[in-house]
């Protein structure tokens, strides 16, 4: 194989799939309004709900684990460092900020890509080799309506939730810490945090975690989409799903922080 | 069924059918009628393109080139929306019964009424509940897919399908994976929705004797040819090479005949003893 084909074969892989999720994502947006409460289809809505819940509770002890260890983990060093200035105090600023603006938001995400960009391949695949999508196709029911949409909606509403849980948890494991080694009293702590924060970190926290969903929904519908054969290309998909929406995670994190940045919105008070 | 009146009636009508996937040609200008009201089997052996065809009908995918018309619509450069409008008046059973696996055997079968009609509830279950006796499951409405054994999903996948009504009937392989017992039964259901409701049925299979006891004429596929059409009783004494070694179940020559390895080691095996 010449060098250029080494470097073309990836190249043009990855050019079809920024193409394809490009029109999945647009066919979703195009059928969301059919999954909305009220406007849309009420058995939709009802599976949407199911879908929200069904991506929470399958990611909400791990995210929340997760950000525990982590903000231990942070302050544990944070203290280590800060204690040679006599400031650690500042340990609350550290871990207010890194949550509210970058950890929380990141450590759901990995959560929910574990959780469920597996699970959502693995269960649009086996559709697609048990012929359930065809069946959709023949009943006139449309698959991005039935399937993807429900998913995608209910990602939407439970992400940026377990976002905000994970990031409480992340700042709590901060408390843990500091009552332990100095004796900080609760309310002293979270009067910290509160004077930390700003309220436009958590909007774009926010923004962030609704654009980890949608990478996460969406990697993981198109290769449970891709799945042909039998039941071990399911198992495949799976994993492919998991370490592309991993990775593009934290690829999209770094494009939003950078664009934030630039914009001037994440510079503080 | 009284196929010379019904041979005026085509409601599926194949024109030159040819797919190709790559290089390689799946379907080689397949033309065939499917008339109002009878049974058609389409046997052919695993690779023989029967499966693609089935799609073909289907509009899950379009020909390279050809024409395929449905009561009269040509299919192939329909949009989906039309599409949609042509398989209205189709259902299908598929091979693996292709049931929702989180929903109940009464959803399934209610799910087309409850998507694609305007139909209240209570008369959604009342048909609900007549399909599922049609095909003889009434007393398994509760239960889920993974309940079911092999038998009751196909039936339950034949209840979903007949749910709208159709005037088209398709089978995928109705009788893989079955025993013969519960083979022959769904052998039975199928004769006898083409009786009683007169839906005009396709069925794709490689089962000789399920194909002989439900079909009214039976359509041979080899290697991407239609290669016989015929009446069931012609279509047994055809003498087309493929036809024959198909009725008559022999092997193709990979290992196997006078020179094959197969016969040079059974030569060993008795000089030995």
């Amino acid at each position: 194989m010449s060098f250029l084909e080494q470097i073309g074969r990836p190249l043009i892989v990855w050019a079809e799939d920024a193409g394809a999720l490009t029109l999945q994502l647009g066919a979703t947006l195009w059928r969301l309004p059919r999954v909305l409460p009220i406007l849309g289809n009420r058995r939709r809505w009802s599976s949407t709900l199911e879908q929200a819940l069904a991506i929470g509770a399958r990611a909400l002890p791990m995210a929340c684990t997760m950000s525990l260890c982590i903000g231990f983990v942070l302050a544990l060093q944070g203290a280590a460092e800060l204690r040679r200035f006599g400031g650690v105090n500042y340990v609350v600023n550290l871990l207010a900020v890194a949550f509210t603006r970058e950890l929380g938001a990141l450590v759901t995400a990995i959560a929910v890509s574990g959780r469920s960009a597996s699970a959502i391949s693995a269960e649009v695949g086996t559709m697609v080799v048990t012929e359930e999508m065809d069946a959709l196709r023949v009943m006139g029911l449309n698959p991005v309506e039935f399937t993807l949409a429900p998913r995608y909606l209910g990602a939407l509403i439970a992400v940026p939730c377990l976002t905000v849980l994970s990031t409480i948890c992340g700042i709590f494991a901060g408390y843990a810490f500091l009552s332990l080694s100095i004796d900080m009293s609760f309310r002293i702590y979270w009067h910290a945090v509160f004077e930390a924060i700003v309220v436009r970190d958590i909007w774009l926290t926010l923004i962030k975690s609704v654009v980890f969903a949608t990478i996460i929904v969406q990697v993981g519908y198109l290769e449970g989409l891709r799945v042909s054969g039998g039941p071990d290309a399911v198992g495949r998909a799976a994993t492919t799903a998991v370490v592309k929406s991993t990775f593009l995670v934290i690829v999209a994190d770094l494009v939003a922080t950078w664009f934030f940045y630039t914009m001037g919105w994440s510079a503080a008070g | 069924m009284n196929i010379s009146s019904a041979q005026l009636d085509p409601i599926i009508r194949m024109r030159d059918v040819s797919v190709s996937f790559g290089s390689r040609r799946v379907l080689d200008s397949v033309s065939l009628d499917v008339h109002r009201g009878e049974i058609l089997v389409l046997l052919g052996g695993s690779g023989s393109g029967k499966t693609t065809l089935l799609k073909q009908v289907l509009g899950l995918m379009k020909p390279n080139t050809g024409s395929i018309m449905v009561k009269g619509v040509d299919i192939t450069p329909c949009t989906p929306s039309e599409l949609v409008a042509v398989r209205r008046h189709m259902g299908v059973a598929f091979q693996g019964a292709a049931l929702f696996n989180s929903m109940s055997v009464q959803a399934n079968v209610a799910l087309p009424l409850q998507e694609l009609t305007e139909l209240s509830d209570s008369t959604i279950s009342l048909i609900t509940w007549i399909k599922l006796w049609m095909v003889g499951l009434a007393e398994a409405a509760h239960l889920y897919p993974s309940e079911l054994s092999g038998g009751m999903r196909k039936r339950t996948a034949i209840a979903r399908a007949i749910a709208l009504d159709p005037e088209i009937l398709v089978f995928d392989e109705p009788s893989a994976g079955l025993d013969p017992i519960v083979a022959a039964g769904l052998d039975e259901l199928i004769v006898f929705l083409n009786n009683i409701l007169g839906i005009t049925i396709l069925v794709v299979t490689h089962h000789l004797e399920s194909a002989f006891r439900i079909a009214d004429r039976i359509a041979m596929l080899y290697q991407g040819h239609l290669i016989a059409v015929d009446e069931k009783e012609r279509f047994a004494s055809n003498t087309h090479p493929r036809i024959r070694q198909f009725l008559d179940r022999k092997p193709d020559d990979v290992g196997g005949g006078e020179q094959g390895f197969m016969a040079a080691y059974m030569k060993e095996f008795q000089h030995e003893h």
